[in-house]
């Protein structure tokens, strides 16, 4: 048995998303193509052996829970330990709302974390695009001696986050609250190598007092009273999707080969749920440049600065261009379209128009047709 | 537990055809059409027509093959009574045991592996063929009719039956004769080699026949004819989808070519998936100044350049100003900034450096062919390789 158990946050309502997000949760977004969001979780944990993992959900789940099924594609399903999938236990008390913060998430699923026999727990969450290399950070947990270690990244997540100041020897002093913009410290991605006895600790003094945010009231008060925050840096790409505009920025992320390279390394292989997908088939009058193309689809007109999931049709004659499609769609003859994000499934008649902006995206709805 | 019909898979050729191709690989594991290995078509088959006991019969260098079927999730073989098994040649106490030595011999030392399954039929099936099948619907004909053995068969030309196993029809429509590659073929049903037989004849015909020291213990030249012989009733089962045999680099080269047409094959059809073990590979990257046309490309893919009428595996890669033209790329491919490739196969994870020129377009020249360079070796920087040849090694260019 592994001393380490996986946690993945997949509970999160992310309501800047709009409606993307009006059918599933965060995690289950699909991102580059072929993946949901929370195949970098996974994958991450699968790489570095962590195949014990819990994920913690709270509602619009149904899509999560199609595309982790058992939990196979990640190695994790298994007949010991293996994947579980962590809804509300449908107590009273948590049927109050949203869970307002990460402790009152994992206070709602309190027995399954006091049970677990691993040493330490591995907290990541489920809408970050980001390959983080577990591996080294349980080391670095291990040899720091320190009961809490923070993942953070040197890069500029341009939404509201939390900074760690780290002192000359490698452990965090204090942390700076939602920040915007850079700055002082380093941000951090909210994922975190813990032991289970201060995790549980920490769990019920918040429970107690009816705190609920791990960064503003557990970890503030573990630094108050003298504890030490170690910190790995996450060297590669790492973004968190909370809203449209950065899903947008982040999908076009995936054009610039750096990009691809930090978040695809070979060592590292990002797994997500097997599709029975046929090549893409492009045809005579195809043209198609610096795009990402899943398989699965056919394409016979423009496609220019594209993300597009399996299964898209593209009929003669289309112009798509700085444009999100995700599987399923279908975009008629003659239809132009400029930074518009396709959900599943929809259709756009032809000659058809739909112009958008970098800053604005058209966002069509799962299964409509325009 | 008793099972209606399982299938057997003889997959122990070396495709001895497809030389440098074959060096290290079972033709069955052979990549084919982007995204699939050619044992994925019958394979799916299996899944698709409900036939959940397949027994793939190994012997050519089965370690890739015997890794790519693993316990059979990708085609939903993994099942509880059922599952698909690999049967390699082995040893029984006192005997030392031999290699398979025809096609009914593979199936004859491997007759405690259908007992187990106690079955009423058994399809006998290839692993070079590509094709959709339902083989529930020719089990039932097989059922139906009340046959010994059920034969698919093709309507070919009647130039193209010479190359063929031929079944002439009596007037009951039953098989009345079998001609091997006949010079002056009667009729243009061609064998597939695709049977069901009752098992418990079968059974029977196999020991038969492997006391016959003079057979050659194959299922068209001897255990068809014999009981053609005993007056027992032979079913054409009459398909008219597509259907290749992958045998020659020709054939693999123009099969390829036809998963360019759905007209021919249609991949997409979501009724009759052909499925896969999954790679893993981002989505494939057309760059600023690709230009693809009459293609399909898969996933992991990067193309800078340019991919006219040609199949490229996951995970292929086209550099710069480099050309692909009429070509097959296998996975893992390179063709570096510059290189032309074109009527031609490239073997899995081959690198064609920069510059250099493999393949030519046919000239009507008797010895033009399709160029081919096998698996894992490196054709050099400037390297002219001409149509028709077979590089084996890196050192021949």
């Amino acid at each position: 048995m592994s001393d380490f158990h996986g946690i993945i946050f997949a509970y999160g309502t992310v309501s800047d998303l709009g409606e993307l997000v009006k059918t599933r949760t965060a995690a289950s977004l699909p991102f580059c193509g072929r993946y949901r969001l929370i195949d970098f979780a996974l994958s991450s944990m699968m790489n570095a052996g962590v195949l014990d993992v819990g994920v913690i959900m709270q509602r619009d789940y149904q899509s999560l829970l199609d595309h982790i099924g058992s939990g196979k594609d990640w190695d994790m399903g298994r007949r010991i330990g293996g994947l579980r999938m962590l809804p509300p236990f449908g107590l009273p008390e948590y049927h109050k709302g949203d869970y307002t913060g990460t402790i009152e998430a994992l206070n709602a699923v309190s027995t399954y974390i006091r049970e677990l026999r691993a040493k330490y727990i591995v907290m990541v969450q489920g809408n970050v695009a980001a390959n983080l290399d577990l591996k080294a950070a349980m080391r670095r947990h291990i040899e720091s001696g320190a009961e809490i270690t923070a993942i953070c990244t040197e890069r500029t997540p341009e939404y509201r986050h939390h900074r760690y100041v780290v002192d000359a020897d490698g452990f965090a002093r204090h942390m700076i609250f939602n920040q915007t913009v850079g700055g002082e410290g380093l941000a951090s991605l909210e994922a975190y190598i813990i032991s289970k006895e201060l995790l549980v600790s920490m769990m019920d003094a918040c429970a107690a007092a009816n705190h609920y945010h791990f960064h503003r009231d557990a970890i503030a008060a573990y630094l108050a009273s003298g504890g030490k925050v170690g910190v790995y840096l996450h060297p590669g790409y790492a973004r968190r999707i909370m809203s449209l505009e950065t899903y947008f920025d982040a999908s076009m992320d995936m054009l610039k080969p750096e990009c691809r390279a930090e978040l695809f390394p070979k060592e590292r292989p990002v797994r997500t749920k097997s599709h029975e997908d046929v090549s893409t088939y492009y045809g005579e009058g195809a043209f198609v440049t610096n795009s990402l193309i899943s398989d699965g689809s056919i394409i016979e007109g423009e496609v220019k600065n594209c993300v597009l999931s399996s299964d898209v049709r593209i009929a003669k004659g289309a112009k798509i261009e700085n444009c999100i499609l995700m599987r399923g769609c279908n975009i008629g003859e003659g239809v132009i379209l400029n930074s518009v994000i396709a959900d599943k499934y929809s259709r756009v008649s032809p000659y058809q128009t739909l112009m958008g902006s970098e800053k604005l995206p058209i966002v069509i709805p799962k299964n409509s047709k325009i | 537990m008793k099972k209606s019909c399982i299938a057997m898979l003889l997959a122990g050729g070396q495709g001895s055809r497809l030389y440098a191709l074959t060096q290290n690989v079972a033709k069955p594991n052979m990549p084919f059409g982007g995204k699939y290995r050619i044992i994925d078509f019958p394979l799916s088959n299996c899944a698709n027509s409900g036939i959940d006991t397949v027994g793939v019969l190994t012997q050519y260098r089965p370690l890739r093959l015997n890794s790519y079927i693993g316990g059979g999730q990708p085609w939903d073989l993994d099942s509880a009574d059922g599952g698909v098994f690999i049967l390699p040649p082995y040893q029984t106490a006192g005997e030392n045991g031999s290699w398979f030595s025809g096609t009914a011999n593979a199936i004859y030392q491997n007759m405690g592996f259908i007992e187990m399954y106690d079955p009423d039929n058994v399809l006998i099936l290839s692993g070079d063929h590509i094709y959709k099948m339902d083989y529930a619907k020719m089990l039932r004909e097989h059922i139906d009719r009340d046959a010994a053995c059920t034969i698919a068969v093709l309507q070919v030309s009647m130039e193209d039956a010479t190359r063929f196993g031929i079944m002439n029809l009596g007037e009951d429509g039953y098989v009345s004769e079998f001609e091997e590659k006949p010079k002056q073929p009667k009729s243009d049903l061609a064998s597939m080699g695709i049977y069901i037989f009752n098992w418990k004849k079968l059974r029977k015909y196999l020991i038969e026949d492997e006391n016959d020291p003079t057979s050659s213990k194959d299922f068209g030249k001897n255990i068809i004819p014999n009981m053609l012989r005993a007056g027992e009733k032979l079913w054409p089962y009459r398909f008219d989808g597509y259907w290749r045999d992958v045998g020659t680099i020709t054939s693999l080269w123009d099969a390829n070519m036809d998963m360019l047409s759905t007209t021919l094959i249609n991949l997409y059809d979501p009724e009759w998936p052909i499925r896969s073990r999954p790679v893993g590979m981002p989505p494939h990257y057309a760059g600023k100044d690709a230009r693809i046309v009459h293609s399909i490309v898969t996933e992991g893919c990067v193309i800078e350049g340019n991919v006219e009428n040609s199949v490229l595996s996951n995970s292929a890669y086209v550099g710069k100003d480099a050309t692909v033209l009429y070509s097959v790329l296998m996975p893992g491919a390179v063709i570096e900034d510059g290189a032309t490739v074109e009527y031609a196969i490239i073997g899995e994870n081959t690198v064609v450096k920069a510059g250099a020129h493999v393949g030519a377009a046919p000239d009507g020249s008797e010895g033009w062919g399709v160029a081919t360079c096998g698996p894992d070796i490196e054709i050099r920087k400037g390297a002219q390789v001409p149509a028709g040849a077979m590089i084996y090694k890196s050192e021949e260019v």
